[in-house]
């Protein structure tokens, strides 16, 4: 995506809220949406639009786990790190996804594809250990499981994986 | 009619009887009485108070039954005792105060009396070295209630902390070191040459009166605070303002 292309998807989707501060959360979450991140200029031109500080904007951008003000991964591996998941051993999937992809928890890959984030419960405990590849449930797994599941995103490309 | 006449109401505040309007803090109104309750987190520059060291803790006693409040944001709602020295509350304030003091070992004062205080299991908590912040937020209040909005709390958990946007330096700061002083740790810091100031990261130039010298405060903050009320930004401080305020009027009714 170029400058340009940013900046005129920004402002579509600052335009589409009311000039109201309590639409900031929304506007941020669907920059978060479009970009998988939110950008710099994006928490400038909301600030003007609404009329509201930029330290505010970022405070709430660094605040709420979903935002992300570093470019995001195009698939977003989320592990579940609740009682019952890391009883039944969440953290050797941590391991093993380290092993297949070289990063931690918080980290996306190099090349873009993936990020991992270790999340409180997904509410699903009778199904632990539970892994959420972007929104899809992946249960009672297996450590030997997770290298099929992360070669079929990464060979799906962008639109073939958000369709799994 | 009845209901909105502010009823005076006595409350009694360790022993003394004092007299008060329904709805005032219950530490403004100790104050007024010259009763101390000890605090971090309060400034009288605002009206909405943080309630965020929780060291203005009493204890309150009404209709039969006692708890603890933070006096600085618990409006007086009816006849009532209050306590500010009791053993609970000096027992209380003394674990809030370890807590702070283990969290920002260096804040002038806390340290000692975080120490002094020797209350116990403090020690298995994490302490951050060379930390004077009690994370109270009183200077990110300051830099909005004045309209810059530079600084805010960034991240949260054990990782927040009071910076500016992505941490570079703000363009909206203008250097006016509100937010040093209201700090009741000294927690932000500042260098100060001869003729600069930096703060946040960034660098501001000062500004000297043109007549006799003395310091008015960054350029930014002297522009900032005349264009608040809609003025040119002066060149002459406030002292030398008056005194050619003066001469003037003496000139102009030197006859009368």
């Amino acid at each position: 995506m170029t400058d340009s292309e940013q900046i005129s998807k920004i402002t579509e989707i600052i335009e589409a809220y009311p000039k109201d501060q309590r639409f900031a959360l929304a506007a941020m979450q669907d920059m978060q949406h479009a970009f998988n991140y939110i950008p710099e200029e994006g928490i400038a031109a909301l600030s003007e639009y609404l009329a509201c500080a930029q330290s505010q904007l970022y405070s709430m951008a660094t605040f709420y786990k979903a935002l992300s003000l570093t470019p995001k991964g195009e698939h977003i591996i989320k592990i579940c790190n609740g009682t019952a998941c890391h009883l039944r051993g969440s953290m050797n999937l941590v391991t093993e996804l380290k092993r297949d992809l070289g990063i931690e928890p918080g980290e996306t890959s190099e090349d873009g594809k993936f990020s991992i984030e270790l999340v409180n419960c997904l509410g699903s405990c009778a199904l632990a250990p539970v892994m959420l590849v972007d929104g899809v449930y992946h249960n009672k797994l297996r450590v030997d499981q997770v290298p099929g599941i992360i070669e079929k995103y990464a060979n799906a490309g962008a639109e073939g994986g958000e369709q799994a | 009619m009845s209901e909105n006449v502010n009823k005076t109401l006595t409350v009694t505040i360790d022993g003394i009887e004092c007299i008060c309007e329904k709805g005032e803090y219950i530490f403004d109104v100790a104050k007024r009485n010259g009763i101390y309750i000890p605090t971090l987190c309060r400034h009288d520059a605002f009206d909405n108070h943080r309630a965020c060291c929780r060291i203005c803790i009493v204890e309150l006693k009404q209709r039969g039954r006692t708890k603890i409040v933070t006096s600085c944001v618990y409006p007086i709602d009816g006849e009532c005792e209050i306590f500010t020295q009791s053993d609970k509350i000096r027992e209380e304030r003394a674990v809030l105060y370890a807590l702070l003091a283990h969290r920002a070992p260096d804040a002038p004062g806390l340290g000692q009396m975080g120490t002094a205080l020797n209350v116990n299991g403090v020690d298995r908590l994490v302490t951050i070295d060379n930390e004077k912040c009690i994370l109270c937020g009183l200077c990110v209040q300051a830099c909005s209630s004045l309209g810059t909005g530079a600084i805010s709390t960034v991240n949260r958990g054990v990782d927040k902390k009071v910076s500016t946007p992505f941490d570079k330096p703000s363009v909206f700061c203008v250097g006016c070191l509100s937010c040093a002083n209201v700090c009741p740790t000294n927690a932000i810091e500042y260098v100060e040459t001869e003729t600069t100031r930096t703060i946040w990261n960034r660098e501001f130039e000062l500004q000297f009166c043109d007549e006799c010298g003395t310091l008015m405060g960054t350029r930014e903050s002297v522009a900032f605070a005349a264009a608040d009320v809609e003025l040119e930004s002066p060149i002459v401080c406030d002292e030398c303002r008056k005194k050619k305020l003066a001469n003037e009027m003496m000139i102009t009714y030197r006859f009368v």
